[in-house]
């Protein structure tokens, strides 16, 4: 299935959810924000979240800045 | 638990060190935290990005130190709309909603957008938000901003990365005289001296990032930088005496030998 994640297409598993795709992707998922569609996801609603066809992502995070 | 003799209030905080720190271009992220701690800085800057979904990178937090407050800056809003997403994403994470507001459209300079500032000050602060907005030192500005709830206002020294130290500091005078909140010196202080300078003028507290993270020693300039803070501090405290236009004899005028 297709997404866009931050800005890119991406192929990704049907019935993949944030909770899997975040906890496989990142060391720290407590440190990551998600927007699906333009609007935040909170992380209690990730194990919910199932990504389907065209959906936009964004997935954030801190680093460094002044 | 000893009381803070000049205690710095900012928000629903209360701090015992002026000296904030950026946690950017940082060579190495071990130099980072040992210059947190060797300045003793309570308050740090941080950006929110994209992660690299290829990679699976530590995060910049590993190395802040517990009991530290962290500020998300809005670096990479080009407008207030987009300074408003960005401080939502950053409350989403669960670190606190402290935001430093940048609003910047300018690639040379990164100059900030005074007017979009203020917009997006205004939503922020009716959300809950603390709210520090980087600023180009600006009287009329500044007063939307308190008038906003600003927790403070940040006007810059000189350009982001310059190290060209107080090129404002009239403006920054300007504003220490004449708002209520407290004014953080931030973006161009280049030395130890120029933060002593900024506090000596009777900025609430100082900014610095670049001038630690490229330093050859950082947790040594860091350092400096929080003495330089306090030593200005007390200076401004203890009322600093105005230059004179000519001289006036330290010792008395009688008494000499050679009459």
């Amino acid at each position: 299935m297709n997404i866009i994640l931050n800005g890119k297409h991406r192929v990704v598993p049907e019935k993949t959810t944030l909770q899997n795709f975040v906890e496989q992707t990142v060391k720290n998922p407590d440190l990551v924000v998600a927007e699906v569609n333009g609007a935040i996801v909170d992380r209690v609603r990730w194990e919910t979240t199932c990504f389907e066809e065209g959906m936009i992502i964004e997935l954030v995070t801190f680093v460094g800045g002044g | 638990m000893t009381a803070i003799s000049d205690p710095f209030t900012l928000g629903n905080k209360t701090f015992h060190s002026r000296f904030l720190l950026g946690t950017g271009k940082f060579a190495s992220k071990g130099d980072l935290k040992a210059s947190i701690l060797a300045s003793d800085a309570k308050i740090v800057t941080v950006a929110l990005r994209r992660i690299d979904v290829d990679k699976n990178a530590e995060n910049i937090l590993e190395y802040i130190p517990e009991g530290v407050t962290l500020l998300t800056n809005t670096s990479g809003a080009r407008t207030a709309e987009e300074a408003v997403r960005i401080a939502r994403l950053a409350q989403a994470a669960g670190h606190g909603n402290w935001i430093k507001i940048e609003v910047i459209n300018d690639s040379k300079y990164l100059l900030p957008d005074n007017e979009e500032t203020v917009k997006a000050t205004q939503v922020l602060v009716k959300e809950g938000f603390v709210i520090l907005p980087y600023i180009t030192p600006d009287l009329y500005i500044a007063r939307r901003l308190v008038d906003a709830g600003a927790a403070a206002v940040m006007p810059l020294g000189s350009f982001i990365g310059s190290n060209q130290g107080l090129q404002t500091r009239a403006f920054i005078k300007t504003l220490v005289d004449e708002i209520s909140c407290p004014v953080i010196v931030d973006a161009g202080i280049g030395a130890p001296s120029h933060a002593c300078e900024a506090m000596e003028l009777g900025a609430a507290a100082v900014l610095v990032n670049t001038a630690v993270a490229i330093a050859d020693n950082p947790p040594l300039i860091a350092k400096a930088f929080a003495m330089a803070v306090r030593a200005g501090r007390s200076g401004y405290l203890s009322g600093l005496p105005a230059p004179k236009a000519s001289g006036a004899a330290s010792s008395p005028l009688t008494g000499f030998l050679f009459s």
